[in-house]
């Protein structure tokens, strides 16, 4: 068997399925996305008509792009600067219970093994704005009724609790993982150094938690990035185009109106922005915090 | 070395089975053709016609609302089966919108589309048709004699060839609740002046008016085309692509006016623009709204057994009326015959494929499918049918105002969506109408917006 592997022509008759998979799937869809955004196909024509840098002119100078894409940077900010903090905090408390650990883990995972489809209808029966459940809850407090899909001050945020209710419990087990295989000695000698809680979930655990934490990170700034299915679920993209992301933007703009050319444009765009995100923040952030020693 | 060579040939065989795997079948088909076309000629035709033959069909008619039309479609497919020796129907039922916006344009593109398909009119058909993709249909309607028996195929037709026919039509306007309106003392309006004093009266009676749910832009859109079209002319959305006239002209500002004004007075239900298409039926058939503007085909809705079961023989159906000062027939009724049957190109290709499309026509667009079509699903036909016919066949109430409606109106215009270039449609429905709802723009800044894609997609054609 070693012999085999080593003889370079094995090797490469190993490797050539693997390797025809990723060609077919992976690099010749994102070559032939980018041989169509300079073109103005239309998807269905057999003759593509090359139109250079039109396609991109169009969508960096169009304003509901822009909004779109402001709307992906929204769903970036409240995945860190919101989602990842709650992540932690309830990892470090699952990971702290005596009892019913099991059970806790099982709960906060469920929302993540439902389809998009079942989360929307869900949380459309609580952002309900006659019989909701939120707005019966903030009746009891006196507040008017909130139209939460249907107003645009609140349909993006609406949009947002929705979506980190979804993917938390996915994280948390991963924390979750993270917390529990840190060796149980660097706990037991800071508490016999009289550590607090508090003390060792901050100056031990989350140092410790912290290459998995950049993951979640990079995860969520690439999930943020490709948002779609929950945003056609529950607006979309409307009311009047205020909860559209850049993907929406592309099958709404683009693929419905027989723009091939320019859907693939703007999947290009999707494509560098994603890849300008994430290379930025593996360069500053994730970088340092790579591996642990213990 | 033995392992090693158990190991090579374990691994040429699995990626040949890949390979294999991943490959069509496509030469084989072309070698059995070919195979067919080397034979001596007249034993070819005899043997091929006797050969069993597979054809698909896609169609929508999928889930328990669209049960009828699927058992019409199906005893076509019986009867063309039986027509044409050898035939085996394949039925392929997806979503209406995944057909058109997704299955289908994949297919064209890929010259892989199903022989007889569910096919949008305008702008699809003609984009289709441009491309060679679809079958000319015209010699088939002029060998069956039905050429002139349709009321419209303008939206399947391109450059004089008819491309695709369509399977109903539809029109669109007011139902109302009868019982309320008999509990007022009411009858339906016959001015607009009277329309408004029941709207305001109802609103005053603590009900809501007017149904709305316009998370989807082309349902609030329905009842302000038919308004702009009242106040500018039914012939106004044509003008549009042509820069005849503009969406910031005062008629057409006027009509975006007078749906914000119904909006503001809290005609529709509050909080509409988060509310899906099926809401708005259940607004109406709960009793929670009084009025709901929509098309016929929401007819089907008050049969038993179907959701507004409850209001059957309770439900009217009325034009909106004229207003003060509109331009043109002020009759005029949205219509529309944008869903039909399309047929891939390469038929033409097979003689005993076309045959089969041409008995499929035959069976599926005469007299007696479109009266099943009208009096079991409330579809109104597509093609020319005697009004006496009509009358005979039409037992309920409601159908008949529909009917009685239809023959008021003086004339019909479409819709909006195939008139103008999908951009200002996307523009409109996506983006302006909600604006308004929203209060987040004037019907004069919506006019100047929309009609600023307009004149973007002029040029773009130009």
């Amino acid at each position: 068997m070693n012999k085999a592997l080593r003889n370079p022509l094995v090797f490469t008759l190993f490797v050539l399925p693997a390797l025809f998979l990723f060609m077919m799937f992976f690099i010749y869809p994102i070559f032939s996305s980018l041989y169509y955004s300079f073109t103005s196909w239309n998807g269905v024509s057999d003759t593509v008509k090359f139109s250079g840098l039109t396609n991109f002119k169009k969508a960096l100078g169009d304003e509901r792009f822009w909004i779109s894409a402001k709307n992906n940077g929204l769903f970036i900010c409240f995945s860190v600067f919101i989602q990842v903090p709650l992540i932690v905090l309830f990892s470090l408390l699952i990971a702290n219970v005596k009892k019913l650990k099991g059970l806790y883990k099982t709960a906060v995972f469920m929302p993540s093994i439902m389809s998009t489809a079942v989360i929307g209808i869900l949380w459309g029966f609580i952002y309900e704005p006659n019989i909701g459940l939120l707005n019966k809850l903030i009746g009891l407090v006196g507040i008017e009724p909130i139209y939460w899909l249907s107003d645009e001050r609140f349909a993006m945020i609406s949009i947002l609790i929705t979506n980190a209710w979804q993917w938390t419990g996915f994280y948390i087990v991963m924390v979750l993982a993270a917390i529990l295989s840190i060796p149980g000695e660097l706990n037991e000698a800071a508490m016999i150094d009289g550590a607090t809680g508090v003390q060792r979930a901050t100056r031990i655990t989350l140092p410790l938690i912290m290459p998995i934490i950049t993951v979640v990170i990079m995860l969520s700034i690439a999930g943020a990035m490709k948002a779609a299915d929950i945003v056609i679920v529950m607006t979309k993209g409307g009311p009047a185009g205020s909860t559209e992301v850049m993907a929406t933007y592309m099958i709404k703009y683009a693929i419905t109106n027989f723009k091939y050319g320019y859907g693939n444009a703007i999947a290009v765009l999707i494509f560098i922005f994603t890849l300008l995100v994430t290379a930025l923040y593996q360069l500053l952030i994730a970088r340092r915090n790579e591996r642990i020693e213990y | 070395m033995k392992k090693s060579i158990t190991m090579i040939l374990s691994l040429i065989f699995v990626t040949s089975a890949l390979l294999t795997a991943c490959g069509g079948n496509d030469k084989v088909a072309t070698n059995a053709t070919n195979k067919e076309k080397d034979t001596p000629e007249v034993k070819t035709e005899e043997k091929v016609s006797e050969e069993p033959f597979e054809m698909t069909i896609r169609h929508t008619q999928i889930g328990a609302d669209k049960q009828k039309r699927f058992a019409i479609l199906e005893d076509v497919v019986k009867t063309v089966q039986q027509d044409v020796p050898g035939l085996t129907f394949k039925l392929d039922g997806v979503d209406s919108d995944v057909n058109r916006k997704e299955k289908l344009r994949g297919e064209m593109a890929a010259g892989s589309t199903p022989e007889i398909f569910e096919l949008f009119g305008s702008p699809d058909s003609k984009i289709y048709a441009k491309e060679n993709k679809l079958l000319d249909l015209t010699p088939i309607l002029a060998e069956l004699g039905i050429q002139d028996k349709f009321s419209n195929l303008d939206p399947f037709t391109y450059e004089g060839k008819v491309y695709g026919l369509p399977i109903g039509g539809s029109g669109e306007g007011f139902f109302y609740n009868k019982g309320y309106y008999e509990s007022k003392g009411w009858k339906a309006p016959t001015t607009f002046a009277e329309l408004d004093q029941q709207l305001a009266d109802i609103k005053a009676d603590g009900k809501v008016p007017m149904t709305g749910a316009s998370k989807a832009g082309w349902v609030p859109l329905m009842l302000a085309n038919h308004l702009w079209s009242r106040y500018a002319g039914p012939d106004v959305t044509n003008k549009f692509a042509t820069g005849e006239a503009k969406w910031s002209d005062a008629n057409v500002v006027q009509g975006f006016a007078k749906y914000k004004e119904w909006v503001d007075k809290g005609y529709f239900k509050k909080g509409e623009l988060g509310f899906e298409y099926a809401e708005y039926t259940t607004q109406f058939t709960s009793g929670e709204a009084i009025l709901m503007y929509d098309g016929t085909w929401k007819s089907s809705v008050f049969k038993a057994g179907q959701s507004g079961e409850g209001l059957i023989g309770k439900v009217g159906f009325f034009n909106l009326p004229a207003v003060d000062g509109g331009v043109g027939d002020q009759t005029a009724l949205m219509r529309d015959v944008n869903n039909g049957y399309g047929f891939s190109a390469s038929v033409a290709n097979d003689p005993r494929q076309l045959a089969a499309v041409t008995s499929f026509i035959k069976n599926f667009y005469n007299e007696k499918m479109q009266l099943r079509g009208l009096v079991e699903d409330g579809v109104l036909p597509s093609m020319k049918i005697d009004q006496a016919v009509l009358n005979e066949n039409i037992t309920d109430g409601l159908m008949s105002e529909i009917v009685a409606v239809l023959n008021a109106s003086q004339s019909s215009f479409p819709a909006f969506d195939s008139l103008v270039q999908a951009d200002v449609t996307t523009e409109i429905s996506n983006i302006q109408i909600q604006s308004l709802i929203g209060g987040q723009t004037t019907p004069e800044k919506m006019g100047a917006a929309i009609q600023k894609v307009q004149e973007e997609a002029n040029a773009a054609v130009e």
